[in-house]
């Protein structure tokens, strides 16, 4: 039974769609993350889902009841705001225990489950401390503690580590989906950044200009891109996207020789592939030799990013430009002739007019 | 070089002197004025009008007409000018500010000023009744010009719908009730039209003034430092005044606006009122239906107290000034322009001959109730004015109030108000 | 050489701040001080010359019956303008911040009595009051009510002004409340709906402690306003029948420009402007540690 069901939603302001016949479903106890473009209605989803946003059309289900036009509160899910949304006139014990009192859950409960979410939290130190003397990532947690102690089954997230610097980001990423998977909630969280999807989601719904472009796991989105959208979406740097043509043997690399793509189809194709999967190959300097040409698809690089791990080459290839990740650091000089190469296995072909993938195509490897 | 520069200097010199002596020839005197104006319409521009005519026929007196409020409001103004050592150099105030005027000693007297015989005639050429408020300790400080007396405005059409004789208004106050009752109109428990409002804010002990008159009593002698308050005259003259509306139901309990009593009138919802002449004018063009004026109602006799402001001029003037003061004043107060500020206001007309003008002859027969307050004046009073005046008037305003609200007997807070001006007056005796 | 240019300093400091301290020092505080004075002098006229008589003009005001009557009209003033006047105004204002159709319109119209000069709206107010031809009773009459005195009457004339008073303040407030209700972001709301809070609630327990700022300011003005505002008495009562309609600062202008006794009227300006600030001061010790400021 799933936890969440969306059949048709629709939302409709004057003048625009926001969001256009989303479906889809959550799994009880599952980390759901919508994720997309500013803009492409992954939060009006989440707010559909809440009650806090009428829906205009179709139907939203919790545990397979229909709740379309249920108040937030007889939903019984839990949120956690982007500004977190903490009273700022209630210290932390009152906020964390705000929901409980208007409930009136009786006095010994309450300090009972506040004593134990504070701990899971780690804010039983703070609980007299107004919101203003907090930092953001105890703001944070407080945000969290209250969405906890009302022990509802569903927890929704509004981009809540937006607003954390990077490293507490990352620390919260963890922890978060501990808790989750600690307590088996069903989390729907909403993203705008796709490390955070891949590292925290179940399944990833991504979204974009109001329609789902993809659903799958971090891996399926990753490995098996369904458009060109979600290639270049995913992953950093993304994926590359370069524009073939038809060569005599085949698609080629526009501007190069190489056949890359086998059949007659070159013309509005694009091939992807992923920076890690493509090898650089240079000429060795063989003493007294002529420098031969190196092997695979011809191309100069411009530019090198050393990031630690790896190096990110930027390499021009006839009058398009592709992104090789290196493993350790790579000296390679500006303006330096390279060969790349690659295996087909790793590459995916899309149609250049609607961005969608072309199953049946047949991409060459490229030998080094 | 350097002998351009003083020339230059000296030119400019002689030019600065020439100039100077030239606006002194030319505005031999200027004259600053405040003027109040206390009930509506257009009076500003027909001051405005007459001072214009003043210059035009005086090109040597320069006058600043000024006008400054209402009458409290010009009294401030004109003793806040005193203060701050640039007196204006004549005002018109209120009639009953003398004895504060005299006080502060900011005024002089007209004796002090006229010097020829036709002058000294002239300060006796107005009606007798009007120099009462001006004059004190044997010597005239004021000289009358928006003057108003109270009469009765009544509804011809309700005294015809009352079966009355329009012709007929109630002349005592005996018949003020009985006709009274006949004329109070009602539907069940609400009142569609009393007989009689007179007003009891604003100015209480105005129309007080009138009712003991009337029951030949007055408030005040003429000293300005005793009042009779508590006097059985006045004690009866509050009863009867609570009684129109407690006992005989023909008058609106509790407190009457000034403000909107005219609007009553007009629509009807009241078949008498007691007003200021100064009302007659925009009466007679608001009235939708036949109405009348008459002389308030006697009991003992007949009575009101005259009201509104007189000229005064100012102690801190030179002789010149006071000269062209008094030309001013002669000037305004002259029996055309008297005349004149009558028809176009409702004020009375200050002294006989104004009323022997053609124009204002012609004016009081095309519409009669033009005489009424003229020929009333020869029963009327001065108007409640003496030392302490302001708190002296307040505390007779607060006993009327008092009674008229049910809160105290008449004589219970008629007694009170004497025993509390003759405190503030003990010093004046 | 330092000290030198300290003291440079010094006079450009005290150069630039002299324009401000004079207008400050003429029309601020030697009036002040002026009215304190003038409080133990008696009122001079021109025979009898003013003379300093200590505090015997006190003592008569403990003496004046009209000042306790004055006095106790204020409080009563007080009790009914202020509670009921930042009630309204609250309740507007929480209504207008709702989207709801026209509601710029419905704002302006609540905002009209504020910018409206207190002597126009007496003016209107008056013919509401009025017997017989006034709206009230013209309304009463259409079921039934007899015609009332409402401005004759010392029962109800109290409460007419306070009625009055209140109408014109209310709009007022409400938009010191309407701004500070657009600053709560929208959030607090919506966790508080999902958490079950009933509107009631969420005003009770968050709406309302965050605003408590702006009540304090609102409190503090309409404080002072139930003591300074008496423009509507000039037009309708002038402070009548019999005083019951009289308040302090009406009554102190009848001192200073109806009886000229300005000594007297410096000594009862002395007494309001004492019980203002002690007013002022209490409130905020009393409610300032009980407020959170963001």
């Amino acid at each position: 039974m799933p936890a969440i069901e969306l059949r048709g939603v629709t939302k409709k302001w004057p003048g625009t769609v926001a969001v256009d016949t989303v479906s889809f479903t959550v799994e009880e106890g599952s980390f759901v993350v919508l994720l997309g473009p500013s803009g492409c209605g992954k939060s009006t989803t989440l707010r559909m889902i809440a009650g806090l946003e009428d829906v205009s059309e179709g139907t939203v289900l919790i545990n397979d009841t229909d709740m379309t036009g249920a108040t937030p509160a007889e939903r019984r899910v839990s949120m956690v705001f982007q500004s977190y949304a903490i009273f700022p006139h209630l210290d932390v014990r009152e906020n964390i225990l705000f929901g409980l009192k208007v409930r009136k859950i009786p006095a010994t409960e309450q300090s009972e489950r506040l004593s134990r979410v504070a701990d899971l939290v780690g804010l039983s130190d703070l609980l007299d401390r107004k919101p203003a003397q907090l930092s953001g990532g105890q703001r944070q947690r407080v945000a969290l503690a209250r969405a906890i102690i009302a022990e509802n089954p569903i927890c929704l997230m509004d981009e809540p580590l937006s607003n954390l610097d990077a490293k507490l980001r990352h620390e919260m990423r963890i922890e978060l989906r501990a808790l989750q998977r600690r307590l088996g909630m069903t989390v729907v969280y909403v993203t705008h950044d796709q490390t955070e999807a891949m590292s925290m989601a179940d399944r990833v719904i991504l979204m974009r200009e109001g329609q789902i472009e993809q659903i799958g796991t971090p891996d399926e989105l990753y490995d098996t891109p369904a458009t060109t959208f979600t290639a270049s979406f995913i992953g950093t740097p993304p994926m590359n996207l370069i524009a073939l043509e038809s060569g005599s043997g085949g698609g080629v690399v526009a501007g190069t020789k190489t056949t890359v793509v086998a059949g007659k189809l070159g013309q509005n194709r694009i091939l992807g592939i992923r920076p890690e999967h493509i090898t650089v190959t240079t000429t060795g300097k063989t003493a007294g030799r002529r420098k031969a040409a190196p092997k695979g698809v011809p191309a100069q690089v411009s530019s090198c990013d050393y990031l630690g791990a790896d190096t990110i080459v930027e390499a021009t290839c006839g009058e398009q430009s592709i992104l090789v990740r290196v493993p350790g650091r790579c000296v390679l000089e500006e303006g330096e002739r390279v060969g790349l190469s690659w295996s087909n296995e790793d590459v995916h072909v899309f149609d250049a007019e609607t961005g969608q993938i072309v199953p049946d195509a047949e991409p060459l490897s490229v030998a080094a | 070089m350097i002998r351009g520069i003083k020339r230059a200097i000296r030119g400019l010199a002689i030019g600065l002197f020439a100039t100077f002596a030239y606006a002194q020839s030319a505005l031999a005197v200027e004259l600053t004025m405040y003027y109040p104006v206390a009930v509506g319409g257009p009076l500003t521009k027909i001051v405005d009008g007459l001072v214009a005519d003043f210059t035009k026929a005086n090109p040597d007196i320069k006058v600043n007409a000024i006008y400054a409020g209402n009458y409290n409001d010009a009294r401030i103004k004109a003793l806040a000018a005193l203060k701050a050592g640039k007196p204006a150099q004549l005002s018109v105030m209120f009639a009953i500010d003398i004895y504060e005027l005299i006080e502060q000693d900011a005024i002089v007297p007209f004796d002090d000023i006229v010097e020829t015989a036709e002058e000294k005639a002239w300060l006796n050429s107005f009606y007798p009744a009007l120099m009462g408020n001006g004059r004190t300790g044997g010597k005239t400080w004021g000289i009358p010009f928006q003057r108003s007396t109270i009469v009765m405005y009544y509804n011809k059409d309700a005294f015809r719908d009352a079966g009355l004789d329009p012709e007929k208004p109630p002349a005592t106050w005996d018949e003020l009730v009985s006709m009274g009752k006949k004329l109070v109109k009602k539907s069940g428990d609400k009142t569609d039209r009393w007989a009689i409002m007179i007003p009891s804010t604003g100015y209480p002990y105005w129309m007080f003034g009138a009712l003991t008159m009337e029951n030949d009593q007055v408030l005040m002698n003429s000293d300005g430092n005793k009042t009779y308050f508590s006097a059985a005259p006045t004690v009866q003259a509050l009863e009867f005044w609570q009684e129109l509306g407690d006992k005989h139901g023909i008058m609106p309990k509790g407190t009457i606006e000034w403000g909107t009593l005219r609007k009553n009138f007009l629509e009807g919802k009241a078949a008498i009122m007691w007003h200021s002449t100064g009302n007659l004018t925009t009466v007679k063009k608001n009235a939708k239906f036949d109405f009348g004026v008459a002389m308030l109602p006697a009991n003992k006799r007949r009575g009101t107290p005259t009201g509104g402001g007189n000229f005064y001029i100012f102690k801190k003037t030179t002789p010149e000034e006071r000269k062209a003061a008094m030309k001013l004043i002669r000037f305004l107060t002259e029996p055309s322009r008297a005349a004149e500020w009558s028809i176009k206001t409702g004020y009375i007309g200050t002294s006989p001959a104004a009323y022997d003008t053609p124009a204002l002859k012609k004016y009081v027969e095309e519409f009669p109730p033009a005489a009424v307050a003229r020929d009333q004046l020869k029963y009327a009073t001065p108007e409640l004015s003496t030392y302490q005046a302001g708190r002296v008037r307040k505390s007779l305003d607060d006993a009327i109030q008092a009674t008229l609200t049910g809160k105290k007997s008449a004589k219970d807070s008629l007694g009170s108000a004497q025993s509390q001006s003759e405190r503030l007056l003990k010093r004046y005796q | 050489m330092t000290s030198a240019r300290n003291i440079k300093n010094q006079v450009y400091g005290w150069l630039l701040l002299t324009p401000a301290a004079i207008l400050l020092v003429t029309f601020t505080h030697y009036p002040a001080i002026a009215t304190l004075a003038q409080s133990f002098f008696s009122t001079g006229t021109v025979t009898r010359p003013s003379k300093f008589i200590g505090l015997d003009n006190y003592r008569s005001m403990l003496e004046d019956e009209v000042f306790w009557q004055v006095l106790e009209n204020n409080i009563w003033y007080a009790v009914g303008t202020i509670p009921i006047s930042i009630a309204i105004a609250l309740l507007m204002a929480v209504w207008v911040n709702e989207k709801l159709p026209l509601r710029g319109l419905v704002r302006m119209s609540y905002f009209t009595p504020t910018i409206l000069p207190m002597i126009a709206v007496a003016n209107i107010w008056l013919f509401f009051y009025t017997p017989e031809i006034g709206l009230l009773d013209q309304v009463g009459a259409l079921f039934g009510a007899p015609s009332h005195n409402w401005l004759g009457d010392t029962d109800t004339v109290l409460g007419c002004i306070i009625a009055i008073t209140i109408w014109k303040e209310a709009g007022f407030f409400m938009i010191f409340y309407l701004a500070a209700l657009q600053t709560l972001p929208p959030e607090l709301e919506e966790a508080a709906k999902l958490e079950g809070a009933s509107r009631w609630t969420f005003f009770r327990r968050v709406t309302f402690p965050l605003l408590m700022p702006t009540t304090l300011f609102v409190l503090i003005n309409a404080v002072i306003n139930s003591f300074k505002l008496v423009d509507q008495l000039f037009i309708l009562t002038k402070g009548g029948p019999d005083n019951a309609s009289s308040l302090l600062l009406y009554y102190i202008y009848e001192n200073a420009f109806s009886f000229f006794d300005q000594n007297y009227a410096s000594t009862l300006t002395v007494v309001l402007l004492l019980a203002l600030a002690v007013i002022a001061i209490g409130q905020f010790v009393i409610l300032d540690k009980r407020i959170h400021y963001r």
